[in-house]
C-alpha cells in the first residue's frame, strides 16, 4: 500500500472509531486522518445519561482508553468542524480554515439535537442531551439547588432518559408530549400504557397529546420559568429539557455531489453515490431489515457495525481488490430497550401496526408484551415488531430473556 | 495493531460494540465476582496483549488478571448477558474466541479437558459405552458394520447426542425404534457429537471439524433430515450444513414427533410442571415445540432460563460452581414438581445434583415423557463412578492423565 493513501474519518465517534479498527484489523497500514468538531475524545452517547443522572462518572462515559485509541494511530483533527465536503476534489476544509486531501472518506457525523417545536426567542435555552457538553450542562443545572422542578418535553427514548436522570437528581420531573402515549414512535399502546403506570408510580406527572405553547422566564432569585401549555393549563418549573429527536446536519457536503435521502443512502458496503466517499451511523440510511427499505437506525450497534463493514471495505479496496460479500451490511432491525427507576420497556422491530397487520396482546402480573404480526402470502403470520413492558427490571429476568427471544425470531424471519 | 492473541480481532470487534453501561455485568454471577462487563473482557484481553513483548509474557499477563480469568473461565454460556445487553452483543463469541485464546496459551489446564476430547478415540462418553457395553452399529445403517452392509439413501438421520447414546441406551433404541415405524424403516443413526465440549475448552476449531465430519456423513449417508434430541446438537449440526451448502433439514425430535401426530405414551405426572429452557433455545422455539409434543397447554406450567450448571465446563475451573448453579436452578421448581429439560446433559445435571442434595423435585428429560424407557440414573451414578475404581481405573487414568 502506498504511504500517500489518507483515510478520512469525518465524525469521531462511535462508527468513526469502529471503522479505524476495521481498517488496522485488515491491515490499512496508511494515515488515518479523523475530524472532531470537539476536543474531548469519542464518548458514548448512550452514557450521558447515566453521567448526568450520577450512575457513572465523567470518565466512565469515555469507552475506548487512551492506550487503545493510540494503537489504532489516528491522526485527529479536533476541535473545528468540517465545513466543506468536495469529492470532486477529494477535499476536505475545517472551519478554521485548513485544507486536506483524502484517498477515501467516510462521513459519519452522528446527528444533533433539534429543538423544533420549542418556543424560540423567549429568553431561555432549553436543555438538550447528546455530547458531553449537553450532559455538564444539564448534570450542573439538575444538582443546582434552584432546580426542584423539571420539565420534559418530548416521549422518546431519550426523553425518558433524561426523566430518569432527573429522578436520580432527586427532581420533581413532568414530561410533555404531542402524541398520545409515552414512547411515541416506539410503543403500541397498550405497552406504553403499562410503562405509563410505572412512571406514575415514581412520581413523574405526564400530559400527553399537548405540547409547550409558550414559556415565560420570571427573573427572580431563583429564576423561574411559566409555562403555558396547549391545553391551556400553566405550571411554573426550574428546568426545561427539549428532547425532540435529532437530526443530522449534511450542509457541508458539496450540493448535489452525494445522494441524500433522510440520510446519506448508501449499498450494502457503505459506499455513497460519490466515488470513495462512504458513509455509517446516523448519517447513513442503510437496510431495515423488517422494511426491507433503506432507512436510519439511530442506534448504537448499528452506527459500529457500519462503521466496521466501511473500514473492512475500504481496506479491500485500497488493497487493489473488492470487498468479500461476507463483509457487506447485513442490515439490522430497530431494537430499544430503556429503563426508568425498575420500570423496563423493550421492543424491536416495527412499533406500529399498518393496516393487514395484527397485534396480539399478552398481559402478566408484571408485564405486557405486545407484537404485530404480518400475514404471509402462504397464510401463515411472521412476527414483525414487539414491545415488552415490565413493572420490574431485573437483569437476566423474564423480561431481557421475552425480549432477546423475539427479537431473535423477528431476525430470523427478515433473514429468511 | 499487536496481534500476539490469536483472536485479536474479535476483541477489537467486541469491543466496539459494547457501550460499556455495564448492565450485562448485573445479569451474571460471574461478571459480578470479576466486576467487568463484556467490553471490559475483550479490552482486558487487549491489555493484556499491548503490555507483553511475547506470548509467555501475554499469557503471564492473562494469568496474573484474576477477574479476566474469572469472566472467561466462568462463563456457562447461558446467554443471559446478552439478552440483557441493549445491544444484544454476542457473548458467545467473545468468550469461546477468549477460551480459543487460553487454551493456545496454556492457560486451561489439561485436567478440565482430557476426559472430553470427542473428537478422539476416547472420551468420558466413548470409555462409559466400551465398559458397559453400550453400541449402536446395527442403528448406523449408512455405515458397514459386521452384521449389515452399508444403506444409502435413508433420508432420515437420527442424532441422539453424547449424554443420551450413553447413559440412555433404552431410551435411544426406543426413540430409534419408533421414528424407523414411522419412517418405514428409512432411518439410520449418526451416533456422534456435536462437539459443545471442544468449545468449551477452547478447540473451536476442532468442534467446528467435527460438525463438518458429521455433516460429510450425513450427506454420503443421502439423509435429507436430520432430527437431534438436543438443541445445542440441532443448532451446531445446522451451522455445519448451512456453511456448507448442504441441504439438510435439521429438526428437533419433539416437533418432528409432533408433526406426524405421535401421542405421549403415558400421561404427563401429577402436580406442577417446570419447563427448564435450553441455553441453546435462543429463541425460544424448541420449547414450544417441546410444549406441543407434550401436549402442554399455555399456562400450565412454568419456564425456567438459565444454565443448569453444566454448560461452558465452568466446574473445572470451579468445581462448586456447578452445584450452585443447579440449585440455583432447582430452587425455582416448587415442591413436588417435575422439571423438564430439553437437553440431556441438563437432566443429567439436574441429576446428579438431587442425587447429592435430595429435594422433592422429579427430574425429566422431555423424552422419557413421550417414551417408556426412563434414565436410571442411581445405575448411572454407580457405573461411572466404579469405572475409576474398577479394572478399567488404570486404563482411564492413562488415556485421561
Amino acid at each position: 500500500m502506498s504511504e500517500t493513501q489518507v483515510v478520512a474519518i469525518i465524525g469521531w465517534g462511535t462508527a468513526g472509531v469502529n471503522a479505524a479498527i476495521a481498517l488496522r484489523a485488515a491491515g490499512y497500514a496508511g494515515v488515518i486522518r479523523a475530524f472532531s468538531d470537539t476536543d474531548v475524545p469519542p464518548y458514548s452517547p448512550i452514557l450521558t445519561s447515566y453521567y448526568v443522572g450520577g450512575e457513572k462518572t465523567y470518565d466512565e462515559c469515555f469507552p475506548w482508553s487512551a492506550d487503545e485509541l493510540a494503537e489504532l494511530d489516528v491522526e485527529v483533527v479536533s476541535g473545528s468542524r468540517v465545513c466543506l465536503l468536495n469529492p470532486a476534489r477529494r477535499l476536505i476544509r475545517t472551519e478554521a480554515g485548513e485544507e486536506y486531501t483524502y484517498t477515501k472518506c467516510i462521513v459519519c457525523v452522528g446527528a444533533r439535537p433539534t429543538t423544533v417545536g420549542f418556543p424560540a426567542g423567549c429568553g431561555y435555552e432549553p436543555l438538550v442531551l447528546r455530547t458531553m457538553d449537553d450532559a455538564a450542562r444539564m448534570k450542573e443545572a439538575f444538582n443546582s439547588s434552584a432546580c426542584e422542578r423539571a420539565l420534559v418535553s418530548g416521549a422518546s427514548m431519550i426523553a425518558l432518559k433524561c426523566v430518569e436522570a432527573a429522578l436520580n437528581c432527586g427532581i420533581n420531573v413532568s414530561m410533555v408530549g404531542m402524541n398520545d402515549h409515552v414512547l411515541d414512535f416506539s410503543a403500541l399502546p397498550e405497552a406504553a400504557a403499562r410503562f405509563e403506570r410505572g412512571l406514575a408510580a415514581k412520581g413523574v406527572g405526564m400530559r400527553f397529546g399537548q405540547t409547550i405553547s409558550q414559556v415565560e422566564v420570571l427573573e427572580g432569585e431563583p429564576r423561574k420559568l411559566r409555562v403555558t401549555f396547549s391545553g391551556g393549563d400553566v405550571e411554573e418549573f426550574d428546568e426545561i429539557v427539549v428532547a425532540h429527536g435529532v437530526r443530522s446536519d449534511f450542509g457541508f457536503i458539496a450540493e448535489g455531489s452525494v445522494e441524500i435521502d433522510r440520510a446519506i443512502v448508501v449499498d450494502d458496503f457503505m459506499r455513497t453515490s460519490a466515488s470513495d466517499v462512504y458513509a455509517a451511523g446516523d448519517a447513513a440510511q442503510a437496510l431495515d431489515l423488517v422494511s426491507s427499505e433503506k432507512r436510519v437506525l439511530g442506534i448504537w450497534k448499528t452506527a459500529a457495525l457500519q462503521g466496521q463493514c466501511a473500514g473492512r471495505a475500504i481496506a479491500a479496496e485500497l488493497a487493489g481488490g473488492e470487498p468479500e460479500a461476507t463483509d457487506a451490511y447485513p442490515g439490522a432491525i430497530m431494537t430499544n430497550t430503556i429503563a426508568v427507576n425498575g420500570t423496563l420497556f423493550i421492543s424491536a422491530g416495527a412499533s406500529q401496526a399498518a393496516e393487514g397487520q395484527r397485534v396480539e396482546v399478552r398481559e402478566t402480573e408484571d408485564m405486557t408484551v405486545a407484537c404485530i404480526y404480518e400475514p404471509e402470502s402462504d397464510g401463515s403470520e411472521r412476527l414483525i415488531g414487539f414491545n415488552v413492558a415490565s413493572d420490574t427490571d431485573e437483569p437476566g429476568g423474564a423480561a431481557y430473556d421475552t425480549g432477546a427471544m423475539l427479537s431473535l425470531r423477528i431476525e430470523e424471519a427478515c433473514r429468511k | 495493531m499487536k496481534a500476539l492473541l490469536d483472536r485479536a480481532d474479535a476483541y477489537w470487534r467486541f469491543a466496539g460494540t459494547c457501550t460499556q453501561c455495564g448492565h450485562c455485568t448485573e445479569a451474571c454471577e460471574s461478571l459480578t465476582r470479576a466486576g467487568m462487563s463484556l467490553g471490559q473482557i475483550a479490552k482486558a484481553m487487549l491489555e493484556a496483549q499491548r503490555t507483553a513483548a511475547t506470548k509467555e509474557e501475554l499469557a503471564m499477563n492473562i494469568a496474573m488478571n484474576g477477574d479476566l480469568v474469572q469472566a472467561v473461565r466462568g462463563c456457562f454460556f447461558c446467554t443471559s448477558c446478552k439478552n440483557t445487553c441493549f445491544a444484544h452483543n454476542d457473548v458467545c463469541d467473545l468468550i469461546y474466541n477468549a477460551r480459543v485464546d487460553f487454551q493456545n496459551l496454556g492457560l486451561i489446564e489439561r485436567a478440565a479437558w482430557s476426559s472430553v476430547l470427542v473428537d478422539e478415540e476416547w472420551d468420558i462418553f466413548t470409555a462409559y459405552r466400551a465398559i458397559h457395553g453400550i453400541g449402536y452399529v446395527d442403528l448406523v445403517r449408512h455405515k458397514a458394520y459386521e452384521g449389515h452392509e452399508a444403506e444409502t439413501g435413508l433420508e432420515t438421520a437420527f442424532f441422539p447426542g453424547c449424554s443420551l447414546a450413553a447413559y440412555g441406551p433404552e431410551l435411544t433404541r426406543e426413540i430409534f425404534q419408533t421414528m424407523d415405524e414411522m419412517t418405514s424403516g428409512n432411518l439410520t443413526m449418526v451416533d456422534s457429537c456435536c462437539g459443545s465440549s471442544l468449545k468449551s475448552a477452547g478447540f473451536f476449531d476442532r468442534a467446528e471439524a467435527l460438525c463438518d465430519r458429521n455433516a460429510d456423513e450425513l450427506v454420503a449417508a443421502g439423509a435429507k433430515e436430520l432430527v437431534c434430541v438436543c438443541p445445542g446438537c440441532a443448532n451446531d449440526m445446522k451451522k455445519a450444513l448451512e456453511k456448507r451448502g448442504v441441504h439438510v433439514e435439521v429438526r428437533l425430535l419433539a416437533d418432528w414427533l409432533h408433526e406426524r401426530g405421535f401421542q405421549p405414551k403415558h400421561p404427563l405426572p401429577d402436580g406442577p410442571l417446570c419447563l427448564s429452557k435450553s441455553c441453546q433455545d435462543r429463541d425460544g422455539t424448541y420449547l414450544e415445540q417441546t410444549r406441543e409434543a407434550l401436549g402442554l397447554d399455555e399456562g400450565t406450567f412454568s419456564i425456567f432460563n438459565g444454565c443448569c450448571g453444566a454448560g461452558g465446563a465452568v466446574s473445572a475451573f470451579d468445581p462448586g460452581r456447578q452445584a450452585q448453579q443447579a440449585d440455583s436452578k432447582l430452587s425455582f421448581a416448587p415442591d413436588g414438581a417435575t422439571v423438564i429439560s430439553m437437553c440431556p446433559t441438563c437432566t443429567y445435571t439436574y441429576a446428579y445434583r438431587l442425587m447429592e442434595s435430595p429435594r422433592n423435585v422429579t427430574n425429566k428429560h422431555y423424552c422419557e415423557l413421550l417414551f417408556d424407557s426412563q434414565f436410571d440414573w442411581d445405575k448411572t451414578f454407580a457405573q461411572l463412578g466404579g469405572m475409576w475404581s474398577g479394572e478399567y481405573g488404570p486404563w482411564l487414568a492413562q488415556v485421561f492423565a
